[in-house]
């Protein structure tokens, strides 16, 4: 029998991944950018846990939400990484290093 | 009991493909890794009876949003070592802070008052239970409020990505839509009549080549 | 099965309905247009903003507290009120930015929609009653700012940081999503009243399900304030985006993450105050501290601003501290005062720049009173109404942080408020210090144009105004808070 707990360990693994990818990834920002996709799908794990084994629809309901949302932000994501790249040539995270103090 | 060791096999699977996400080498071979991760991710909600989303997770995430992001990859040519570099360096810290928040939550989530009792299974659904179909009963009446903002969210991204990414210059050959469906017969084909057909065939071609569409 | 929403039951809406076809007008008048007839987009927005808050008055004013579509929306008189604030707040941004857009050819339609589904994004978030639409009113916000940070891309920096608010941005989002998660696990639902009426029964010792919730959460809330320590993204994108964009952040988005802590907070988890009270105790201290501390050392107008804003932030959260009714309105009035003052000194910053010169640079607002006296002594209230100094408005919002914190027994955190203040003083003082009494150089004067300068009077009057008789702002304060 899977339980509630098999699935929550699984999102809280998939969670710790991601941060541990976001920073071993520090210098590639479109990895950076996978590891927040991997992020997203942790939480969407966890609610669709929560809401199948709470027997309680809504949890669904933001899953679908929240796939919506990040495909918007996946998009807007992007094409700020083109407009980079086109200024500097490189997605490097070392080479923005404009703005500082 | 069979259902548990899919359930193993399968979490097997989509942590390896998570490891490999954020460990491999070359960003193309990770998008590809993060594609295995939500197909393996979609199996695991078959299993736990949510097919509507585990459906929408493939079509949207691996159908849409991966596509992009490997089409993005490989139109920027990313030099591949120097972004590498320093993978090695910052492993161990990676290796920390991930032991470090996965304890956390799994302590959370196997502590005893962790306020749900996590230990039960799901609750068994009725024999005639569509989950498409309970799900499209309160998505457009309960949730038709942020379904709506919804809309307006990805107009909002293809407004911004438009505006980002578009720009006009010379020299690009676009469609003109307008002019394209504009076109008369007129434009496009001329009737040569009363010559004999060995000598005028070609002629006849040249005059008429497409000018609506790519002459903008 | 819910009942069919006839019209009038939509009236409270109207806000969001409001925005979104104007959105759409704006948008598609600006396709459509002509070259020469697209000049018309900003006066058009600006019309349609008016519409808008004059058909909020008249229909969409609700006496109590109102629930639409479910639950998920709230109208109440506080949520009017922000409302209403957001959108004047917006429009005068919106009227400094456009002589800025158009010497630059940045004057462009999309501008104009995204300023206005940014703006939908507050309003759904002020209006929030469920955990999902909080969300997308978050998200709505966050991705139109993230586009109009990279507006202008020819901008190696304002790519720069766009990037680097996205990323994040939706790390904090994600952070926010699990602890929504944990939260809707721990009580069972989405709508912020039935978690409330939850979380009170679980009484004094929350499971430790819910307080890992509430961590993300806080996490989440703390990131979208630009509070210590997630205020990394503040002053690059302060910096790096162009200033219109920069003012247009400083100002009706602030009324937005002040929506969020107290929907989220106060009115969802107000049964575990003393456990998110801690937490927004350590952030609000290190954020008064570190933002008026690094701000001393920025040699950037904007940057400094930014940090003054993380340090402006950090009373703001003060007043949360407190967790009493009079804390609330002590924040409210800090939110609204604070963004008036932020509109003046952004404005000036926008105003005092030309093509090709932009007045971000400290060294450039050296001897500004010799070329332009009338911005001189703009910025000049607003330095001194941000630092706190009597009469003006500024010094009544700490005093109404201050009064907060007494009443309900954190002392310490007065003394310590007060403190910070002083040290804020100085930089503030620097910027006068510079305008008045430094040589001009060969700095560019200003373009005048006389509307919006006049309207820049009336900001800085407004801070005068309101400094000199505080009351009519605290009553407002008062009655909008249950």
């Amino acid at each position: 029998m899977i339980t509630l707990q098999h699935m929550l360990t699984l999102s809280g693994l998939l969670f710790a991944l991601s941060v541990a990818g976001i920073f071993l990834n520090r210098k590639n920002i479109i990895l950076i950018l996978m590891c927040i996709e991997l992020m997203l799908l942790s939480v969407n794990f966890s609610f669709v846990s929560f809401s199948r084994f709470l027997g309680d629809l809504d949890g669904q309901v933001f899953v679908f939400f929240v796939l919506t949302v990040a495909a918007a932000e996946a998009a807007i994501g992007l094409a700020i990484l083109v407009v980079l790249f086109r200024e500097r040539g490189s997605i490097n995270v070392e080479d923005l290093d404009t703005l500082k103090g | 009991m069979f259902v548990q060791i899919l359930f193993y096999a399968f979490s097997a699977i989509l942590l390896a493909a998570a490891l490999g996400v954020i460990a491999s080498r070359n960003p193309v071979h990770s998008a590809l890794s993060l594609v295995l991760a939500f197909f393996t991710s979609a199996a695991l909600w078959l299993l736990i009876e949510v097919e509507f989303l585990a459906i929408v997770l493939v079509l949207v995430y691996v159908g849409a949003v991966m596509v992009l992001f490997l089409f993005v990859v490989m139109m920027l040519d990313v030099n591949i070592e120097r972004v590498r570099g320093g993978f090695i360096r910052h492993a161990g810290l990676g290796l920390v802070v991930a032991s470090l928040v996965a304890a956390q939550m799994i302590g959370v989530f196997w502590a005893r008052n962790l306020g749900v009792d996590a230990t039960l299974g799901a609750p068994p659904l009725p024999d005639d239970y569509s989950n498409t179909r309970a799900l499209g009963e309160v998505l457009y009446t309960q949730y038709v409020y942020p379904f709506e903002l919804a809309a307006v969210l990805l107009l909002v991204a293809i407004v911004a990505a438009i505006t980002l990414t578009l720009r006009q210059r010379p020299g690009l050959k676009p469609q003109d839509v307008a002019k394209q469906v504009a076109v008369r017969r007129e434009d496009r084909v001329r009737l040569v009549t009363g010559v004999d057909a060995a000598g005028t065939g070609p002629g006849a071609d040249r005059d008429a080549s497409p000018r609506g569409g790519e002459g903008a | 099965m819910t009942p069919t929403p006839t019209l009038a039951s939509l009236a409270p809406a109207l806000p969001e309905i409001w925005l979104t076809v104007a959105a759409c007008i704006v948008l598609l008048t600006d396709a459509f247009a002509g070259r020469s007839a697209r000049r018309i987009t900003p006066t058009l927005t600006l019309l349609l903003l008016a519409l808008g808050a004059a058909a909020i008055l008249v229909w969409g004013q609700v006496d109590q507290r109102v629930d639409l579509f479910s639950g998920m929306y709230t109208a109440d008189p506080l949520a009017t009120v922000l409302k209403l604030l957001s959108f004047l707040f917006t429009a005068v941004a919106l009227l400094y930015s456009r002589h800025w857009l158009e010497a630059r050819g940045l004057l462009k339609g999309e501008y104009y929609v995204l300023v206005l589904t940014a703006l939908l994004g507050i309003c759904v978030m002020v209006s929030a009653g469920s955990l999902l639409t909080l969300y997308i009113g978050v998200e709505l916000l966050a991705l139109s700012l993230y586009a109009l940070v990279a507006f202008d891309r020819d901008s190696g920096i304002a790519a720069e940081s766009a990037m680097k608010y996205f990323v994040l941005g939706a790390i904090a989002s994600g952070c926010l999503l699990y602890g929504m998660s944990l939260v809707y696990g721990m009580t069972g639902s989405l709508l912020l009243g039935e978690i409330a009426v939850a979380v009170q029964g679980q009484g004094v010792a929350p499971s430790l399900g819910l307080m890992m919730g509430l961590v993300f959460v806080v996490v989440g809330v703390a990131f979208k304030f630009g509070a210590v320590p997630f205020h990394m993204w503040v002053p690059d994108v302060y910096h790096g985006a162009p200033s219109p964009t920069t003012l247009f952040i400083a100002s009706a988005p602030k009324i937005a993450s002040f929506a969020l802590a107290y929907r989220l907070l106060a009115e969802g988890l107000a049964g575990v105050e003393p456990a998110w009270g801690q937490m927004i105790t350590i952030v609000a201290v290190l954020s008064a501290l570190i933002g008026n501390l690094i701000a001393i050392a920025q040699t950037n107008l904007k940057r400094m601003l930014a940090y003054s804003a993380i340090g402006n932030v950090g009373f703001i959260l003060l007043g949360f501290v407190a967790g009493t009714e009079r804390g609330y309105e002590a924040a409210l009035f800090y939110t609204i005062a604070y963004v008036i003052m932020a509109l003046g000194s952004f404005g000036v910053i926008v105003l005092a720049g030309r093509r090709g010169f932009e007045a971000d640079e400290l060294d450039h607002y050296k001897g500004l009173h010799s070329r332009d006296p009338l911005l001189a002594v703009l910025m000049m209230v607003m330095m001194f109404s941000t630092a706190g100094i009597p009469p003006f408005v500024g010094f009544w919002a700490k005093l109404q942080i201050f009064e907060a914190l007494w009443a309900s027994g954190h002392a310490p955190l007065v003394v310590f408020g007060a403190a910070v203040s002083v040290i804020g003083v100085f930089y503030y003082l620097r910027v006068v210090k510079l305008m008045y009494f430094d040589a001009p150089g060969d700095l560019p004067v200003p373009e005048r144009h006389t509307g919006v300068r006049f309207t820049l009077a009336i900001n800085a009057a407004a801070v005068v105004a309101l400094g000199l008789f505080p009351q009519a702002l605290l009553e407002l304060c008062q009655r909008v808070l249950p």
